[in-house]
């Protein structure tokens, strides 16, 4: 199978251990996610995949980290114009669920992103255009395999940035300052 | 069905584990040793589960040459059966006997044993006159990326899912987490190993 485990990971001890190690990522990828969308007109890179426009809609909850973490769920139509979820960010909190839309060049997706365990949840997919049922699922997975591609690929670039101090540090300096002064709203 | 209309509710998996040699023959054969069986409702058992064919609850047959796809994808249905009489129910029939023993009996007590008796008579006849609550949980997986959509984000099924997964194919399912959602996306053991290191990071000002 492609795209499967290093070697030495195979080991599920170890396996378990790396994937706890690093479960925090999942939380600044959503936050990086919201402030790259807004200091950018909307707009994230997704690699070869273009351009996406990202929206932030309806519900977002926001963590403390630690072994007994805060949390404050805004339900707004912009949860994240709200002075609630600015505030939570000034105190430390990061993005632990979200909503979003999607707007990639052919298609609009919707769903919910989980940051410890970057799951999809409740796509809400395309109107597929086939009647019968085999063309029907193969169109649909066809959509999920582009959804889950879109944001695994934005996700990639942001750990690649992330992984890399001398990118990660103009981006970090940009990022407490977007957080300081309460975002970039109009 | 969930992968046909509406809002796909799914979690995602990474598959571990290496595929043998001409597995599709070895896998229908799984599939055949844990197919969906149907619960005796004489027996003590409240739920069992197993795979059938995708669109079909009442059908586990599958050809080597069908199950899998071109593109590598495998396409199944995990049954999940519930035979359980509601506790009022039952408490409800349970005590009818009850009075229909006693004045059978002429007796104004029934003995311990007795009742036991009777309670496990009484949810077996319950258990033949009720039909299981059936769950059909969609499963696609890309043998060729190794990654696996399981239609629900229920715990519980989840596990059930894992574990049946696991006994029937040999492979682990993982779910997606940040570590795995890199390993389709390039990064090298070196890379991971780097990702590994980091820490979380401050994004909000400490005040001096």
């Amino acid at each position: 199978m492609a795209g499967r485990q290093p070697a030495e990971s195979k080991d599920s001890t170890s396996l378990v251990d790396r994937v706890e190690r690093i479960r925090f990522l999942g939380r600044e990828f959503l936050t990086w996610l919201w402030f790259e969308s807004e200091t950018h007109d909307g707009k994230v890179q997704a690699g070869d995949l273009g351009e996406v426009s990202v929206e932030f809609q309806k519900r977002l909850s926001l963590d403390s980290a630690g072994n007994v973490p805060e949390v404050n769920l805004v339900r707004a139509e912009d949860p994240t114009a709200t002075e609630e979820s600015r505030v939570a960010l000034k105190m430390g909190k990061k993005v632990g669920e979200t909503r979003i839309v999607l707007h990639a060049a052919d298609h609009d997706f919707q769903l919910a992103l989980a940051g410890e365990t970057l799951q999809i949840k409740g796509v809400k997919l395309p109107t597929a255009l086939a009647t019968e049922d085999g063309d029907k699922l193969a169109e649909r997975l066809d959509l999920l395999d582009e959804v889950e591609g879109l944001v695994d690929t934005i996700y990639a670039r942001f750990v690649r940035m992330r992984m890399n101090e001398q990118t990660w540090a103009p981006v970090r300096r940009e990022l407490r300052a977007w957080v300081e002064r309460g975002g970039d709203r109009d | 069905m969930a992968l046909l209309n509406g809002t796909a509710t799914y979690t995602r998996f990474r598959l571990l584990g290496d595929l043998p040699d001409g597995f599709e023959e070895r896998f229908v054969g799984a599939l055949e040793r844990h197919a969906f069986k149907e619960i005796d409702p004489d027996a003590d058992v409240e739920r069992h589960l197993g795979w059938v064919r995708w669109g079909d609850a009442f059908d586990s047959s599958w050809e080597p040459h069908t199950l899998v796809n071109g593109d590598g994808v495998m396409v199944l249905t995990l049954r999940i059966d519930t035979l359980k009489v509601p506790p009022v129910t039952l408490k409800a029939y349970v005590a009818q006997a009850e009075r229909e023993m006693r004045r059978k009996l002429s007796r104004e007590r029934l003995t311990k044993p007795e009742r036991d008796m009777l309670r496990i008579e009484v949810q077996k006849k319950l258990r033949r006159r009720s039909l299981p609550k059936m769950q059909l949980v969609e499963v696609v997986a890309n043998l060729s990326t190794g990654e696996a959509r399981l239609f629900s984000s229920s715990k519980r099924v989840v596990a059930d899912f894992q574990d049946l997964f696991h006994k029937t194919f040999g492979l682990r399912a993982i779910g997606s987490n940040p570590l795995t959602v890199l390993w389709g996306q390039g990064f090298s053991d070196l890379d991971q190993d780097q990702v590994i290191g980091l820490e979380p990071e401050r994004f909000h000002q400490v005040p001096e």
